[in-house]
């Protein structure tokens, strides 16, 4: 299983002036839920395309299971570790839903019956088995969302890094990404999340890493660290509607008793389950 | 494409940055006009001095040699031709010297005057703002698509897309997944400035105003001077002096 270790990062872009990341150290684990925070312009992207090789750092290292990212080339390290960009037009070219899917397929090589079948899979997993033959520049912003995350998905990645997911997107659609993400990993599989939002990011992963100018500012258990005013006020956050929702209700050592206060709310609003 | 940085307009503040974009183009054109003309190492030398003055003047000396990276490959293609064809080491040394000179009259005036200058120049040579404006926009969407073929470029290489490996019909069916997102982006955000000009009533009047009026400064007549002066230095050193 793939794991990542990134020791020391430094980088900065060709024409800036200034680092984009400094002094970054984190340990990436098989299985881990991983949201990454932060401002606009903190380095989340920056930090995502250093885990996958897109970018290769200015000084420093990212290992991906023991092997320096400067010594493999992206399509190599993509096998393992798939990025869905935050754009899904930056990617869709071929002339159905069904043949875009496949594309990652071909280039790693797959057999056709074995890619028949993960296809098939993919558009069920993502709810796009009736637009399969549809013009993937025809559907609508939710549904090419998925169609990209469709599209890296279908090889089965071991971690996979996702570029604000939810941007854009109305709240079904939005609840749909979640379940689906969830499933992936209560399957054990690792997920990155890029996103600025923290009530998404609260339901889905347990660590958080939170950037503030290019420096990580906060690693750990995503509630306890947003819970702490000081470094969600930094890195321009809010603080998840649940947390704050406790801290008004005057609980107290609520990171561990957080599926205690759901059900205390499900208890008093019987209506309402997340 | 880091040749391109430039021509990129770098906001500064300088003495150059604010002449008259009209002045700057004149000594351009007078600048590269000598490296047409001349061969001569002499010449070629002494104007590259002046062309790097100007650039330290306008605070870009930076952009301007991270461009003369992206000119090493013509210079490869100059040097091969010279050995191909039988001509000398150092004749493909001045001709690379020539282009450098070509290179920098045109990047000193691109990198120190905004688009929306050059837009107005044109305008006030009696260009209708039609093509001003299309020419204006072409110069400004460079680095925009350039940015968006690079971002493309890296969704596909996270889709295990390989640009490096197969023949050469397989590369070309390659650079699909890359071609055919940058089109349809182009042409969606052509429609989308169209719009955008439109609810901000472009071509409503005839007559335009400008927010920051072209002014001729007591600097854009020195430069001009020096521009005559240099343009007559060509006459004198090409017919009296007969210098290649």
């Amino acid at each position: 299983m793939v794991e990542i270790v990134v020791e020391n990062l430094f980088f900065k872009y060709p024409e800036a002036e200034d680092y984009a990341l400094k002094s970054v150290n984190l340990v990436i684990k098989e299985g881990e839920s991983i949201a990454i925070l932060g401002e606009n312009g903190a380095g989340k992207t920056t930090l995502a395309k250093n885990l996958n090789g897109l970018l290769k750092p200015t000084r420093g290292s990212v290992r991906i299971e023991g092997v320096d990212t400067r010594s493999l080339s992206v399509a190599k390290i993509a096998r393992k570790i798939g990025f869905v960009c935050h754009n899904p037009d930056h990617q869709f070219f071929a002339e159905t839903v069904e043949e875009e899917i496949r594309f990652g397929l071909r280039n790693f090589g797959f057999p056709e019956d074995e890619a028949e079948k993960s296809v098939q899979e993919a558009l069920k997993t993502f709810g796009l088995e009736e637009y399969r033959s549809r013009n993937p520049f025809q559907l609508s912003g939710g549904e090419k969302k998925r169609l990209a995350m469709a599209s890296i998905m279908v090889w089965h990645p071991e971690l996979l890094i996702l570029d604000e997911p939810t941007i854009g997107m109305d709240y079904a659609q939005r609840l749909n990404i979640q379940r689906v993400l969830k499933n992936l990993v209560s399957e054990g599989r690792s997920i990155v999340v890029i996103t600025h939002d923290v009530d998404f990011a609260a339901s889905l992963c347990e660590r958080a890493i939170i950037l503030s100018r290019g420096e990580v500012i906060g690693d750990g258990c995503l509630r306890k660290l947003l819970s702490d005013s000081e470094v969600v006020e930094k890195a321009s956050l809010r603080k998840p509607f649940l947390i704050e929702l406790e801290e008004e209700a005057g609980f107290s050592k609520m990171e561990e008793d957080f599926d205690e206060i759901c059900d205390f709310l499900t208890r008093v609003f019987p209506k309402c389950r997340s | 494409m880091s040749f391109l940085r430039a021509f990129k307009y770098k906001r500064k503040d300088s003495l150059i940055h604010r002449l008259d974009p009209r002045s700057k183009f004149l000594l351009s054109i007078v600048l590269m006009s000598f490296s047409i003309v001349f061969l001569d190492l002499r010449i070629l030398f002494a104007i590259l001095i002046f062309q790097i003055t100007l650039l330290g003047l306008a605070k870009t000396l930076r952009e301007w040699v991270y461009s003369l990276r992206g000119l090493i490959f013509f210079f490869i293609i100059i040097f091969i031709t010279q050995i191909l064809f039988g001509g000398s080491l150092f004749t493909g040394f001045i001709l690379s010297l020539r282009l450098i000179v070509l290179s920098s009259s045109m990047s000193w005036f691109f990198l120190s005057s905004t688009p929306e200058d050059i837009g107005r120049a044109m305008s006030a040579a009696r260009i209708p703002i039609e093509l001003t404006f299309s020419f204006i926009m072409a110069i400004r969407f460079i680095p925009v698509i350039y940015d968006e073929f690079q971002s493309i470029y890296d969704a596909q290489r996270s889709r295990g897309l390989e640009l490096e490996k197969g023949g050469f019909r397989t590369r070309i069916r390659n650079l699909m997944p890359i071609l055919i997102p940058l089109l349809v982006g182009t042409i969606r955000r052509t429609y989308e400035i169209a719009d955008a000009m439109e609810v901000r009533a472009f071509g409503a009047s005839p007559k335009r105003t400008s927010y920051k009026p072209l002014k001729f400064g007591r600097g854009d007549y020195f430069i001009c001077l020096a521009a005559a002066i240099l343009a007559l230095l060509i006459f004198y050193l090409k017919l009296f002096l007969g210098l290649e």
